[in-house]
């Protein structure tokens, strides 16, 4: 099998890329909303100014967040072939819905910046608000994906074959015979599934593999994490822009710039009530009922043991052991003496598979005789690997969003009075200092208090589980493409490079259009007849 | 030929076209605008800044929604023809590699140009332009290569026979490199012409002057170009070439008469603009010449119905490369594309508000 590692670092540059720029797409339509509410009712120019500001910002955010989009699209598909399967059977609804969001978002997110300010304000809210709905439909069906990625949900009781600790991924709509002859074809072969793929004719020997295209959209783990990645994608924009407002109070003491202020702090407060205690606590026992290894690795468990505020949390009753991996290879060890050839035996398969229109003979019986224990227990000890990291990745997660949840607290109550909550959270605030720092040092703790813990999320949510790709099915290195250059250090110095500089160029290029004033106008003033 | 298989050959084929309409439109014109916004700088010429920025219109507009269709066309392969998806990115690595490349610095440098014009130096802001506009002629670079495979499989046939991957080899391919001048003359083409439109609608003669000399120099060129181009598939594709002489005779008939017509134009056009004037057919010559690339896309894509790959004179049909391993849900598919449609009328108001109606002003708003 090719070696996957040197591209896994690469793609999750790219995707951790993506991220900040959807954070951006999902946060500021809402500040931009907010803003042209306020010049709707108010008339107040000032907001519209703002409004205009940020709209430039999301423009150029757009572009980079879409070339990352396509980064990571053509990512999976080039360097991660083996996902076409995936394309062509789970993740085909979603991916095909989604043309409908991305085309339909753009288009009217141009429509929304050649009338912004040649319109009503209601007419701009509600051509923003069209293209809201897009662009978090998009989400809503990328996350779909992903999370058929982490509980590759139809597969019934597939995984649990192999991984008698995971649970059955809902109802069984594949043809489980197929889909092991694909797995264990990879197997025997020591090949990556995209060399059978791409075989012209195989799709049409093979036949149905899938017999519910719908059938990610019924996953339980996809809907909370679709509300839960959304949601944070949200806070961190609105973060940013409110910290971006703070920071030039701060600078300049303009009092037009707290006015702006205001109101996005109070939006970001009332949704983080609800992503921090409702959908958080939801998405945490997605991950207990769907992902047992993430679990595990997340709260450091090597060996079961008791915690009654973790158990509470994590299945409502604080009596219940944390399950560790003791536990897992306990359950591995269950097979017994049973082997490949068992299964292959079980499932109907024979011992020499042929794939006419590919020629070529997979070989079943160098792998028979391998012990179902083993291979269970080997990829718990992968998994096993990872423990420290994830494990500190996810309690840094948590200590920030509560500190993200406090500073929210601590500026919705500074701004907007109620007796006693107020009092307390001025007090606090005077602990920074003058007005001006303490108004941007809790924004920008605002921003520490989403970033760092969807960091630190999704670095969970992806390395918690290894060593699979699709959780309990697939490794890296079954999809993972078969060019021997793919991982030369030329291709990743050059890929590297495109990435970096373009991402890196195009954040800076950001911040110039948020904060720097027109300076060279002169010409094109002259060249179109305006007065100076 | 079944039925999801037919609506994924002519989904894929629609996107196609759509896509080619708008980097059509997009490459030209940010040539254009690049070379006149660094004239603008080299020789402080206020007319040349304003022209640049009018030109860049068209892609601040077009440019993202031509990338929809860009994607569009990718979920299509890999949802429909997953086998000649996986195929390519496995054998076509290094085109694919260049074309990603050039988009991921073509998109964000259109976006960058427009809203940094005016809040950065001159100097650097014509720099970034140029680095705009030449990436974009990156993109076809790569993904001509795989048309030229699909025509003609040298490397793809290379890794077949014999399980190595071909590296460059797609770019040994005889075709390709008719097939990619001749893109080249046509984007840079049409990218005059639409300039001259546009820039007659506002009555600047000079503009009008501008996109005709390199519209015009441009299909002079493919004069030479489109020929060799139509030979080089006799030679290479010749079940391609003879579809395009019989079944599709036609419709290669009426593309030659629309060239002739945008000759003769043209050159009507192009002597009215030295005089000083604006000839009335000029505002009829980005229609037309869009006209003449889609009348050639639907030849060098058509054509090849039903059959998704031509091996010299055999067919590979679509079917042998279509998604099987499950039964596509139809009503799905019609649901996208009447939303897809939909997103088609909410950009061509966009458009028609910021390039016609002029809701995107040249100088930017500073209060």
């Amino acid at each position: 099998m090719p070696n996957p590692n040197p591209l896994l670092p690469l793609s999750a540059l790219g995707i951790y890329f993506h991220a900040i720029y959807i954070a951006l797409t999902f946060g500021l339509p809402v500040a931009i909303g907010v803003m042209l509410w306020k010049y709707w009712k108010t008339g107040d120019k000032d907001f519209y100014k703002a409004a205009r500001l940020m709209t430039a910002v999301l423009a150029v955010n757009f572009a980079l967040g879409a070339i990352n989009g396509t980064l990571v699209e053509f990512g999976l598909v080039q360097i991660w072939p083996g996902v076409n399967l995936a394309i062509a059977t789970f993740a085909f609804t979603p991916l095909a819905l989604e043309l409908i969001a991305f085309a339909n978002e753009i288009a009217f997110l141009i429509l929304f910046i050649v009338t912004l300010g040649r319109v009503r304000p209601p007419v701009s809210l509600a051509i923003l608000a069209l293209y809201a709905v897009f662009a978090y439909f998009s989400g809503v069906l990328i996350t779909a994906v992903n999370s058929w990625m982490q509980a590759p949900w139809g597969v019934g009781p597939v995984a649990q074959v192999l991984y008698p600790f995971m649970p059955e991924y809902g109802p069984n709509a594949v043809d489980v015979p197929k889909l092991v002859a694909v797995k264990l074809a990879a197997v025997a072969t020591g090949q990556p599934i995209s060399l059978i793929v791409e075989k012209p004719g195989v799709a049409q020997e093979v036949g149905i593999v899938l017999k519910d295209p719908m059938v990610a959209f019924y996953s339980p783990y996809a809907l909370v994490s679709i509300f839960h990645n959304i949601i944070a994608a949200i806070l961190i924009g609105l973060a940013v822009a409110t910290a971006g407002w703070a920071l030039r109070y701060f600078k300049t003491g303009d009092q037009k710039y707290l006015k702006i202020v205001k109101p996005l702090a109070g939006v970001f407060a009332v949704i983080f009530v609800i992503q921090a205690p409702i959908v958080a606590h939801f998405m945490g026992e997605a991950v207990v009922d769907y992902n047992p290894t993430k679990f595990a690795l997340m709260e450091g468990a090597e060996k079961t043991f008791n915690d009654p505020i973790i158990a509470l949390v994590a299945y409502g009753d604080p009596n219940k052991p944390i399950v560790g991996f003791d536990q897992f290879e306990k359950a591995c060890l269950s097979h017994g003496d049973k082997t490949v050839g068992d299964l292959i035996k079980a499932v109907g398969l024979p011992n020499t598979l042929t794939l006419q229109s590919a020629g070529i003979p997979v070989d079943f019986s160098k792998i028979a005789s391998v012990k179902l224990a083993d291979l269970c227990l080997q990829d718990l000890q992968k998994a096993k690997a990872y423990m420290p990291m994830i494990h500190a990745a996810y309690y840094t997660k948590v200590a920030f969003a509560i500190i993200g949840g406090l500073a929210a607290a601590v500026l919705f109550f500074y701004f907007y009075r109620v007796p006693g909550l107020s009092t307390l959270a001025t007090a606090i605030a005077r602990v920074f200092g003058d007005e001006r720092r303490r108004v941007f040092i809790l924004a920008l703790l605002l921003v520490l208090g989403t970033v760092i813990p969807a960091v630190a999320g999704w670095y969970v949510r992806e390395v918690g589980r290894k060593p699979w790709t699709v959780y309990g099915l697939l490794y890296p290195s079954e999809l993972v493409t078969p060019v021997p250059y793919s991982t030369s250090p030329g291709f990743l110095a050059f890929a590297y490079l495109v990435i970096l500089a373009v991402n890196i160029g195009g954040l800076f290029a950001m911040y110039l259009v948020a904060t720097r004033e027109y300076k060279f106008l002169e010409l094109l003033k002259k060249g179109a007849g305006v007065r100076q | 030929m079944n039925s999801a298989v037919f609506i994924g050959f002519a989904g894929l084929g629609l996107a196609v076209v759509l896509h080619i309409i708008f980097t059509a439109m997009t490459l030209g014109t940010g040539l254009l605008a690049a070379l006149y916004r660094w004239r603008a700088y080299r020789e402080n010429d206020a007319w040349a800044e304003l022209f640049a920025r009018r030109v860049f219109k068209v892609l601040i507009v077009s440019e993202l929604f031509s990338g929809v269709w860009g994607t569009i066309i990718t979920v299509f392969l890999a949802g429909f023809f997953t086998a000649v998806t996986t195929l390519a990115t496995d054998a076509l690595f290094i085109p694919i590699a260049i074309a990603i490349a050039s988009i991921m610095i073509r998109i964000p440098t259109i976006a960058i140009s427009w809203y940094t014009w005016g809040k950065i130096n001159p100097r650097t802001h014509s720099l970034v332009m140029w680095i705009m506009a030449l990436s974009g002629f990156g993109v076809p670079f790569g993904f001509r290569a795989i048309f030229a495979e699909i025509n003609n499989p040298t490397a793809v046939g290379y890794y077949l026979q014999t399980g190595q991957n071909p590296g460059w080899m797609p770019y040994a391919n005889p075709l390709f490199w008719t097939l990619y001048l001749h893109t080249i003359a046509a984007v840079v083409s049409v990218g005059g012409f639409v300039a001259a439109s546009l820039t007659a609608l506002e009555n600047d003669v000079r503009g009008v002057k501008a996109g005709l000399t390199l519209g015009f120099g441009f299909l002079t060129a493919q004069l030479v170009l489109g020929p060799l181009y139509w030979y080089s598939l006799d030679q290479y594709s010749p079940l391609l070439f003879n579809a395009v002489n019989t079944t599709y005779g036609p419709l290669f008939g009426v593309k030659l008469v629309a060239v002739a017509a945008l000759v003769v134009l043209g050159y009507m056009a192009l002597k009215s603009a030295r005089t000083g004037a604006i000839h009335p057919a000029t505002k009829w010559l980005a229609p037309l010449a869009l006209f003449v690339v889609v009348a050639g896309e639907i030849l060098n894509d058509g054509t090849r119905y039903p059959n998704l790959v031509l091996v010299g004179n055999k067919g590979l049909p679509a079917t042998l490369f279509a998604n099987f391993y499950m039964d596509i849900p139809m009503p799905a598919v019609y649901v996208i594309l009447a939303f897809l449609i939909l997103s088609l009328v909410v950009f061509t108001t966009a458009a028609f508000y910021a390039l016609y109606r002029r809701f995107i002003a040249e100088v930017p708003e500073t209060e």
